[in-house]
């Protein structure tokens, strides 16, 4: 039989109500599984005191002498490894979109092998080939750190280069360098002028997850005995039984705010990029 | 001498030839378009003018300056991409002043230069606007006045509207003319659409796979094309090889029917194989005093093409196109009949085989 289109459309509201519920359902389900562990440990790290609750914990953490230090060292080394991370990876980006398009892939993979490669074997290649002459960079504290942000530039880079490559094909880029360079621009002017902010939120995305990783890194950091953020906190969770918690809230705290900015500013600023690409 | 003058300009992509031997003077304030079908070379060309590309051989000269090896932000050379190429995250007014701050002009020098090019391009009220707030029309007459706002030697034009709908892209052409002509600019233009290309040029060089097939004013590549190809490619056109009867009297035959054309063929012997080509508007029926060139055609087909009536014949074995411009009081022949048709010996153009 024929539905009659009034059955139809009677038919279909149940069903979209349904999938409606079901998404629903998911959502808290997933959300769930982040929040409890999150909750839990958030009321954890609130029990600092006997019998009360409330932020003693985050007190003694921030009174700790080496928690500061540790979280200031890894931010500059966090902000050094964006930077340099960003000279490396945009002109090389650019240039490849541009000149060199052929070689993207070879690119693509180069970047990703941070991903295939091992936290622990790659500390360990990397101490072997650095500990002894001609390249001995493990003697003091300062070389090692050196080698530290070295590495993290290159863990950086999947994060960097997809982001600035997604950036980089959401414009035209090779049109619009010839447009400026016509227009008689130099490459540094093609490159602050007309790369660098038609990216800027690709760029901006791709420091914060850097950001994000750099602060959290623990086994290079560890091996390399270096006094970041993530050493801090595994000896924390050997030596303390709330302040670790503290510590995580306070690092996922940090990276929400990241996120948040990401977000922020991508919603002002990318709305003529994306508008103009869907045309 | 010439104002721009390329000449011998070869350009290879590995072994392939890309141009081969492109010799052309543009005279100050000329409107020359490039025309032929896609992958003849006609961007190619004009990015070396540009120089985004670096011949292979032979030189660019500009006023009188060896340009060839110049980078392209040393050249003083307005481009014009299909795709607009405005700058997304600037204004229309700081996408016009980018190439006066790029050369470091005063504050004062900038806005004037920029108010005046948003007069001429007619864009007032949109000065504040990104780009992505304009149509594509609009957006192409910013990237003239961002172009234009530099003052440069040439303008180069690629394909400026073919990504524009019908209407805007006829209104749009002359706009660009009517400014090119006010400034007094030299440019060149490049097109794959023979009416573009015939309606706003001064001359025209028709391109074919990488060679200069004939340069010269609309009038003259129309309607006295110098080789098949461009023939073919400016305009709709009949074309049927035949066989020189008579070289003094210029009869030649297609398919055993004899016509007679204006062009010499002295140079010919009688019996050569030779290519004749016959716009469909030069050919009507024919009225009584008539004698030259009269044909008895079998009608085919007739379609209405809205200002034109188009009619199919057959004349001996041969199919021909026959335009006659619509009225409502057009006496059309019956399709199957037999009908007198003729064309003056003028319009027998005869090619090279
Ligand atoms: N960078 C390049 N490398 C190799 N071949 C190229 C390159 N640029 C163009 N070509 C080739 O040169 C030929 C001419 O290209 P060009 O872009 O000049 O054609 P065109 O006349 O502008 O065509 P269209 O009307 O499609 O734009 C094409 O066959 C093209 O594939
Ligand atoms: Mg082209």
């Amino acid at each position: 039989m024929m539905p009659s289109p009034v059955s139809t459309a009677v038919a279909v509201k149940p069903s979209a109500t349904r999938k409606r519920l079901g998404s629903w359902l998911i959502f808290s389900a997933v959300s769930l599984y982040f929040l409890i562990p999150l909750g839990a440990t958030f009321y954890w790290s609130l029990r600092g005191q006997k019998d009360v609750l409330g932020f003693e914990a985050y007190r003694k953490l921030f009174a700790d002498t080496n928690f500061l230090p540790a979280f200031s060292e890894s931010i500059v080394n966090a902000v050094a490894t964006i930077f340099i991370s960003l000279l490396i990876v945009v002109p090389t980006a650019y240039w490849v979109t541009l000149r060199l398009p052929k070689l993207r892939p070879v690119v693509e993979f180069i970047t990703l092998l941070p991903f295939v490669i091992p936290g622990i074997v790659l500390v360990f290649g990397i101490i072997r080939l650095y500990s002894r002459p001609p390249l001995l960079l493990t003697a003091t504290y300062d070389s090692s750190r050196i080698l530290l942000i070295c590495v993290y530039v290159a863990l950086s880079f999947p994060y960097m280069f997809r982001s600035v490559d997604n950036g980089l094909r959401a414009i035209d880029v090779r049109t619009l360098t010839e447009a400026a360079q016509s227009l008689g621009a130099n490459w540094t002017t093609i490159l602050f002028k007309v790369i660098f902010p038609n990216l800027r939120v690709a760029l901006l995305s791709g420091a914060l997850l850097t950001f994000a990783i750099v602060i959290g890194e623990l086994t290079i950091a560890l091996y390399m005995a270096q006094h970041t953020l993530g050493p801090y906190m595994a000896n924390l969770t050997r030596s303390k039984v709330y302040e670790p918690s503290a510590m995580a809230i306070v690092a996922f705290a940090i990276t929400w705010a990241a996120m948040g900015i990401i977000d922020f500013v991508g919603r002002g600023s990318s709305k003529h990029l994306q508008m103009a690409d869907t045309e | 001498m010439s104002y721009l003058s390329i000449s011998h300009v070869t350009k290879q992509f590995g072994n392939t030839v890309v141009v081969d031997d492109f010799n052309l003077e543009i005279e100050k304030g000329e409107f020359v378009s490039f025309l032929g079908p896609s992958g003849c070379g006609k961007t190619t060309t004009l990015r070396m003018v540009a120089g985004f590309e670096i011949p292979t051989s032979g030189k660019i000269l500009l006023d009188g300056a060896d340009i060839t090896d110049k980078a392209p932000n040393q050249r003083n050379v307005g481009m014009i991409f299909q795709s607009y190429a405005l700058f997304p995250n600037m204004t229309v007014a700081q996408n016009i002043a980018f190439g006066l701050s790029v050369r470091k002009e005063s504050r004062e020098m900038i806005t004037q230069r920029v108010d005046e090019m948003i007069n001429l391009i007619n864009l007032e009220k949109h000065a504040t606007k990104y780009p992505y707030q304009l149509s594509g029309g609009q957006q192409q007459r910013v990237s003239l006045a961002r172009a234009l706002a530099i003052h440069p030697q040439v303008l180069l034009l690629d394909e400026p509207l073919s990504a524009l709908d019908a209407k805007i892209r006829v209104s749009l052409r002359a706009e660009i003319r009517a400014i090119q002509k006010k400034l007094g600019i030299t440019a060149i233009f490049v097109t794959h659409d023979q009416e573009e290309a015939l309606s706003i040029s001064d001359r025209i060089v028709v391109m074919n796979v990488g060679v200069m097939e004939q340069v010269g004013t609309p009038f003259e590549v129309y309607n006295f094309p110098t080789t098949v190809f461009s023939a073919n490619f400016v305009g709709s056109l009949n074309n049927a090889s035949a066989e020189v009867v008579n070289p003094a009297s210029g009869f030649i035959s297609i398919d055993g029917v004899q016509f007679e054309s204006a062009v010499d063929l002295t140079q010919r012997k009688s019996g050569d194989k030779v290519r004749v080509a016959i716009r469909p508007e030069r050919l009507s029926f024919a009225s009584e005093q008539k004698k030259a060139n009269v044909v008895d055609a079998t009608i085919e087909n007739i379609t209405f093409l809205g200002s034109v009536v188009r009619i199919r014949v057959k004349i001996g074995g041969t199919k021909f196109n026959m335009d006659t411009f619509n009225n409502p009081f057009l006496d059309l022949p019956k399709i199957g009949a037999v009908e007198q048709i003729t064309c003056s010996r003028e319009a027998v153009l005869v090619l090279d085989e």
